[in-house]
C-alpha cells in the first residue's frame, strides 16, 4: 500500500509543475493576477502589524501626528524606558510569565500523556466516561468556573501565588493534552508494550522508555499549543494573580493600558517586547503549528 | 485484532491472575490516571458542581447568610432586560465570529493555495495575530480605532472630515469588537482549509475540467464537499471562541459605549461574580452561558459531521 501512494505521488508532481492544473490552467492567461491580489490583500491584513512594528522605534510625539510614516532614523527610547521602567512591569512580568509558562506546560505534557496512555489503553467503563467527561471540558469557558475556582484557591492558600496560576492550567487545560495525546497512543501498535512487558519490563518503564519517546509529534504540539495559550492568557492571570500576586506580561499590557493613553509609543514598546518571546516562537516552529492545527482536516 | 483481545482478556479472568491482575490495574489508576484527573476535578469538575450549587442561592460575598433560593436567580435571569442584551450581544458577536472568519479564511486560502517561497511567506503572515495575545490585539486596534486614532489620522489625510466613532458610537462598537475577533481568528481558518485543499485530489478535478466543469462548479462539487472537515473544525472552534468572548471587551471598550452595547455574557458574568461580587447570581448566569455553549455546540458538530459522513 506505500508503495502504491509513493507511485502516485511521484505521478503527479511532474504532473503539477508542467502546468496541467486546472486552476493553473486558467491561470496562464495572467500569471501576476493571483500573486499582485495576494500581495495587496496581505499587505492590507497586516496593516496593524505594520503599525506596531514602526511605531515601536518612532519617538512618542509623532506616532499620531504620521503613524503609517517609516521610523526613520529609529529611536530604541521607548524599548529602554519599557525595560527600565521604575516599577519593574515588563521584567517582572516576564519573569512571572516565564515561570508559570515553563512549568504548567511540563507538568500538562508529562500528567496528560500519562492520562491519556491510561484512558487509552483501559477498556473499562469508568475509563471511557473519564474520556468523555474530560472532552466536555474543552468547551468550558473560563469564565463559567471562575468564581468557585477562586473559592478553592482561598481555601488551599493558594490564590494570589504562581503555584495557584499553574495548577489551576493543569487543571484547565489538562482536557486539551488528553485529547492530542489519546488520539495519538491509540494509533501506537499495543504489541509494542506487550513486547516490552514480555521483556520484563513494568508498566512505568514501558511507557517512559518505549512509549513516551515515540510521542514526540504529540508532546510538540501539547507544549506548542499550551505554551502560546498560557502565555497569552489573560483572564485567568488578572483573576488568579489579582494585583498582589504580580502580573504576567499579557495583563501588564493590560495594566500599563490606563496610564499610556496618549503615549503610543511607550505602550507599543511593552507589547512589542511582550509579544516578541510567542512571536519568535511562531517563527521558528512554524511546521509544528501547523501540523498541530491540521491533524484532522485532511481525511484521509 | 478485537477477538484475540478478547480473549486475552477472558483467559485472565477467574484464574490466580486475576487479583493480581486487579491491583496492577490500581496500580496503573493511581500511577498514570489519578495525578491528572485529581487536578481536573479540582480546578474544572468541582468548579462546575459548585457554580450550580451556588446559583440556586443568594450567596454574596458581602451578605453574611446564603440561603438556599431555588430558581429565584434563574426566574430573575429571565426578566432581566441587561442580561437579555447580553445574550443578545453575545449572539450577535457570535455569528459575525463564526461566518467572518469562515468565509474569508476559505476566500484567503483558496488565494494562497499555491506553491512557492512568496505564498510560503504570505500565509506566515495571516497566522500571526493567532499567536499574539488577544490583549495585544485590542490594545493595538483601540490604537487604531479610538477616535482621532490612526484610522482617524489616516481618513483625514485622504479628505475623510467626519469620520464614524468606530468604537464610540453605540451603533457601531459592536461590529467593530466583531471585525477586531475576525481579524485575529481568520488565520486559523486559513490555515486549517489550506489543509484541507491541500487534501483535494488534482485528478479528481482535471477529470472534472475534462468533463467541461467550469472553475466555480469545480469549486461547488469538487473541492467544497471535501472541506466538510475543515469547516466542521473552524465552526466548532469559532462558535465556542464566540461564546466566550471576553478579553476584547474587557481591553478596549468596558461594554460601552452606552450601557451594555458590547457587553456579551461572559462579560457580564465576570463583573457580576467578582465587580458586584453577587456569586449565586453570577453562577446561575453561567450555569446558563454553559448551557447554551455545549447545546448550540454539540448540535453544530452533530450536523457537520453528517454532512461529511454524506460525502
Amino acid at each position: 500500500m506505500t508503495a502504491g501512494t509513493t507511485t502516485e505521488a511521484a505521478e503527479t508532481t511532474p504532473a503539477r509543475e508542467a502546468g496541467t492544473h486546472p486552476g493553473r490552467r486558467d491561470e496562464s492567461r495572467a500569471p501576476w493576477v493571483r500573486p499582485l491580489v495576494a500581495l495587496i490583500v496581505t499587505a492590507l491584513f497586516a496593516v496593524p502589524l505594520y503599525l506596531v512594528v514602526v511605531n515601536v522605534f518612532k519617538p512618542g510625539g509623532h506616532i499620531t501626528g504620521s503613524p503609517a510614516s517609516i521610523p526613520w532614523p529609529p529611536t530604541l527610547d521607548n524599548l529602554k524606558a519599557t525595560l527600565d521602567r521604575p516599577d519593574n512591569l515588563y521584567w517582572d512580568g516576564l519573569i512571572n510569565s516565564v515561570e508559570i509558562t515553563a512549568v504548567s506546560i511540563v507538568v500538562l505534557a508529562i500528567l496528560s500523556a500519562m492520562l491519556g496512555h491510561y484512558l487509552a489503553r483501559t477498556r473499562s467503563r469508568f475509563a471511557r466516561v473519564m474520556l468523555l467527561v474530560l472532552l466536555a471540558g474543552l468547551m468550558v469557558p473560563p469564565q463559567v468556573i471562575l468564581v468557585p475556582v477562586v473559592r478553592i484557591l482561598r481555601l488551599t492558600h493558594l490564590m494570589t501565588t504562581l503555584t495557584g496560576m499553574v495548577a489551576f492550567n493543569v487543571g484547565y487545560y489538562i482536557p486539551f493534552g488528553v485529547f492530542v495525546f489519546a488520539g495519538f497512543i491509540r494509533s501506537i501498535p499495543i504489541e509494542l508494550e506487550e513486547a516490552a512487558a514480555l521483556d520484563g519490563a513494568g508498566r512505568w518503564r514501558t511507557f517512559w522508555i518505549v512509549i513516551f519517546p515515540l510521542l514526540r509529534p504529540a508532546t510538540a504540539s501539547v507544549l506548542i499549543f499550551l505554551g502560546v495559550w498560557i502565555w497569552n492568557d489573560f483572564l485567568d492571570p488578572l483573576i488568579i494573580l489579582g494585583p498582589v500576586g504580580g502580573t504576567t506580561v499579557t495583563v501588564g499590557v493590560y495594566r500599563a493600558l490606563g496610564e499610556h493613553q496618549s503615549n503610543y509609543g511607550q505602550l507599543f514598546g511593552l507589547m512589542f517586547l511582550a509579544a516578541l518571546p510567542v512571536v519568535i516562537f511562531y517563527f521558528l516552529l512554524q511546521k509544528h503549528f501547523v501540523k498541530g492545527l491540521t491533524g484532522g482536516a485532511v481525511k484521509g | 485484532m478485537t477477538s484475540m483481545q478478547g480473549s486475552l482478556r477472558g483467559s485472565s479472568q477467574g484464574s490466580r491472575q486475576s487479583t493480581k491482575n486487579r491491583r496492577s490495574n490500581l496500580g496503573y489508576f493511581l500511577g498514570f490516571g489519578a495525578p491528572g484527573l485529581f487536578f481536573y476535578a479540582c480546578f474544572v469538575f468541582a468548579p462546575l458542581v459548585l457554580s450550580l450549587g451556588y446559583s440556586f442561592t443568594n450567596a454574596d460575598a458581602f451578605a453574611p447568610h446564603t440561603k438556599f433560593t431555588g430558581l429565584h436567580n434563574y426566574v430573575k435571569l429571565l426578566g432581566d432586560p441587561d442580561f437579555r442584551m447580553e445574550v443578545r450581544v453575545t449572539t450577535i458577536l457570535t455569528l459575525i465570529i463564526v461566518i467572518v472568519p469562515n468565509v474569508a479564511g476559505l476566500a484567503i486560502a483558496v488565494l494562497l493555495n499555491r506553491q512557492g517561497r512568496l505564498y510560503r511567506a504570505l500565509r506566515t503572515v495571516f497566522f500571526v495575530p493567532v499567536v499574539l495575545s488577544s490583549v495585544v490585539v485590542s490594545v493595538v486596534w483601540q490604537a487604531m480605532l479610538t477616535d482621532g486614532g490612526l484610522l482617524d489620522t489616516v481618513l483625514g489625510s485622504m479628505g475623510v472630515k467626519h469620520p464614524p466613532g468606530w468604537l464610540s458610537d453605540p451603533s457601531i462598537a459592536l461590529y467593530s469588537v466583531g471585525s477586531i475577533a475576525s481579524w485575529q481568528l481568520l488565520g486559523f481558518c486559513t490555515v486549517v482549509y489550506l489543509a484541507g485543499l491541500q487534501g483535494v485530489p488534482d485528478e479528481l478535478l482535471e477529470a472534472a475540467a475534462i468533463d467541461g466543469a467550469g472553475k466555480w462548479t469545480r469549486f461547488r462539487r469538487v473541492t467544497w464537499p471535501m472541506l466538510a472537515p475543515a469547516l466542521t473544525i473552524n465552526t466548532v472552534m469559532l462558535l465556542i471562541t464566540g461564546f466566550k468572548t471576553y478579553d476584547y471587551v474587557q481591553v478596549i471598550t468596558h461594554g460601552g459605549p452606552g450601557t451594555g452595547t458590547t457587553a456579551t455574557v461572559a462579560y457580564g458574568v465576570i463583573q457580576t461574580g467578582f465587580t458586584e461580587n453577587k456569586t449565586g447570581m453570577a453562577s446561575a448566569m453561567a450555569v446558563v452561558m454553559l448551557i447554551i455553549v455545549a447545546v448550540v455546540s454539540s448540535v453544530a458538530l452533530r450536523l457537520l459531521q453528517r454532512r461529511e459522513v454524506e460525502l
